[in-house]
């Protein structure tokens, strides 16, 4: 399974290092999209540090939509699927494979929009170093739960619009989770109880995603 | 080399036995359960709460300064009063301890002394005990009880 | 026998428990001592509530997880999910509009973001998202397997809004039938009007899950046939 894991992992980040799509294009909208939330919400509460948490997972939850899509269109050229399966591989290998790629990719997007969060949303920066810890396991969860169901959208009709729609609601307690680890970091209060929280949430997904992958992979 | 090549085209082997997978899901569905057990017992949920009861508030007072956000507690009966902005009245929790609360906007119909309240709003000041409330919301118990359910019924079957 | 009976049956008797629930709801039960009139909402919200969350969202994932499981794999089980998740998205929606209903004049506001609300709310989002992800497979076999998948990974949000009046604080009050200590909080007559409407409600979820379910049959034969249709139409052409 680890070994599996591996080969798929390094098999879609070398994709994504060759096609430079994460740098050039989902990065650079995640910015876009930062700097627009501080227009819309006005300079006077753009300025205010209790803004910055709520807007970077905002953002982030847009970037893995857009990464999640993407880990399943590469897979989407004709007979790749097909030789996956062929090739015998443990579900639960690739699962765990597709997952770490992601979480990869969100972990360097997450990088660079924290570091715009504390340029722009003017967040604190020691506040924002203490968060890292619980934002780099909210996106490592957030890759698990985007892969399974990417899984599921995966070359039905309209799968990137069908995606947002399954994806957010299990998004959702990680925003909620995210978004209080992030402020608790701020306020230094709090800050061990959302880290379990996020840890049980990454199990969580982790587990159900072993369990179930190979029910969507069997042909 | 032909012969290399048929070999690697030959179709791999399945993966090996079903009950190692199944060892292994029996593990994933213990993990799973040990980590809601953890989260449960630790009752660090509460983060997740609502509002804030009075003895709460006034527990994490220093924390809270001028912060918004709810608190609940029973109206104390014969508190209340009706002001030009809403009403104000005083708060009481479990623990006997008290919040006086100046509210503005209309409270909600079934709003009354001795009912549980929760208030949207801030203390005042850093180190006030008088809340400065933006609405009230009314939280009614799961008990129903029938209005006069034992008042006496007249010949003519009105009420007396 | 037996079953062509109570096939029979359950139109008319459910039709007579809901008209039942409503006379007694609205005219011979007494108003509450605080809510007053508002007390009438408790025949119908706690019901349809209890309807869209353990009936039918209960009968979908059980007809899912045992679709998953190969011993009882069957097309009848995937049918019946599909239609019992079509329901579960009625009663969910007709729990947040009774609900808003109900929370307007009580609470005064219609919507509140507490534990409970939200989550039923997450669940609506999950019935309608597991209705679009039908839509969006043709190959039968691979539309059960990934709907029955999604289902049972959205079931996990039952117990959570079950327990959320018990592990948070919420504006939403705690639970007044399945209460932790088996005492049921409600007086006199309003109980046994609230049992009967929780009686007709799920003999409702029911008469239209059989309802449902028959025109989902209808509809796969009629597709059925207009394939075959086409096809011998296309051979008749190919042998001109």
């Amino acid at each position: 399974m680890i070994r599996t894991a591996w080969l798929v992992a390094k098999k879609d980040l070398l994709i994504e290092r060759r096609s430079r799509v994460l740098l050039w294009q989902v990065v650079p909208f995640g910015a876009i999209a930062l700097l627009l939330s501080g227009l819309a919400l006005g300079p006077t509460h753009a300025g205010h540090s209790s803004a910055g948490p709520g807007l970077f997972y905002l953002v982030m939850l847009f970037v893995a939509l857009l990464m999640i899509n993407r880990s399943y269109v590469i897979e989407s050229t004709p007979g790749t699927r097909a030789s996956v399966q062929t090739l015998g591989l443990d579900p639960a290998g690739v699962f765990l494979g597709k997952s770490l790629a992601l979480c990869v990719e969100l972990w360097l997007s997450g990088l660079v929009l924290l570091a715009g969060t504390v340029l722009v949303l003017h967040t604190a920066l020691h506040g924002a170093l203490l968060a890292l810890p619980s934002v780099l396991v909210t996106l490592a969860a957030m890759a698990a739960a985007g892969t399974l169901y990417g899984a599921l959208t995966a070359g039905g009709e309209g799968a990137a619009t069908l995606l947002p729609v399954l994806t957010l609601p299990a998004f959702a307690p990680l925003l909620v989770a995210g978004e209080r680890s992030f402020s608790a970091a701020l306020t230094h209060s709090g800050l061990w109880e959302w880290w379990l929280i996020l840890a049980v949430a990454l199990v969580a997904y982790v587990g159900v995603g072993i369990l179930l992958y190979g029910v969507l992979e069997e042909s | 080399m032909p012969s290399t090549e048929t070999s690697e085209l030959s179709p791999v082997a399945p993966p090996k036995s079903t009950s190692r997978s199944r060892w292994r899901s029996m593990g994933v569905l213990v993990v799973l359960a040990a980590a809601i057990i953890v989260l449960l017992s630790q009752g660090i949920l509460h983060s997740l709460n609502y509002f804030e009861t009075v003895d709460q508030a006034l527990h994490q007072r220093a924390l809270l300064g001028t912060r918004v956000f709810r608190i609940e507690g029973v109206v104390k009966p014969g508190t209340i009063t009706r002001t030009s902005s809403g009403a104000s009245f005083v708060l009481t929790g479990p623990k006997d301890h008290e919040v006086f609360v100046d509210a503005h906007g209309s409270p909600p119909q079934l709003f009354q002394s001795d009912i549980p309240v929760v208030v949207v709003g801030h203390f005042t000041s850093p180190t006030s005990l008088d809340f400065d409330g933006s609405q009230i919301l009314v939280k009614h118990t799961a008990t129903y009880i029938a209005a006069h359910p034992h008042r006496v019924k007249a010949p003519n079957r009105t009420t007396r | 026998m037996i079953k062509q009976l109570s096939q029979r049956l359950l139109g008319p008797v459910t039709l007579l428990l809901l008209v039942l629930t409503f006379w007694l709801g609205l005219w011979v039960t007494p108003p509450d001592r605080i809510q007053g009139n508002l007390v009438r909402m408790l025949y119908v919200h706690p019901a349809v509530a209890w309807v869209a969350l353990y009936v039918s969202f209960g009968t979908a994932t059980i007809a899912s997880v045992l679709y998953l499981w190969k011993r009882t794999r069957s097309g009848t089980l995937d049918r019946v999910a599909h239609c019992a998740m079509e329901v579960s998205v009625v009663f969910i929606v007709l729990t947040l509009i009774t609900g808003s209903i109900w929370g307007r004049p009580t609470w005064g506001v219609w919507w509140a973001w507490d534990a409970r609300l939200t989550s039923t709310a997450i669940l609506g989002v999950l019935a309608i998202g597991y209705l679009a992800l039908r839509r969006a497979n043709d190959d039968p076999v691979l539309r059960a397997r990934r709907s029955a998948v999604f289902a049972i990974v959205s079931a996990i949000n039952v117990p959570i809004i079950h327990f959320s009046v018990q592990w948070w604080k919420t504006l939403h009050q705690g639970a007044t039938v399945f209460t932790s200590n088996r005492q049921l909080l409600v007086h006199g007559s309003m109980a046994w009007t609230l049992l009967l409407s929780f009686l007709g409600f799920t003999l409702l979820f029911f008469w239209l899950l059989r309802a449902r379910y028959r025109l989902e049959v209808l509809r796969e034969e009629t597709q059925r046939a207009t394939l075959d249709l086409a096809l011998e139409m296309r051979q008749r052409e190919g042998a001109r």
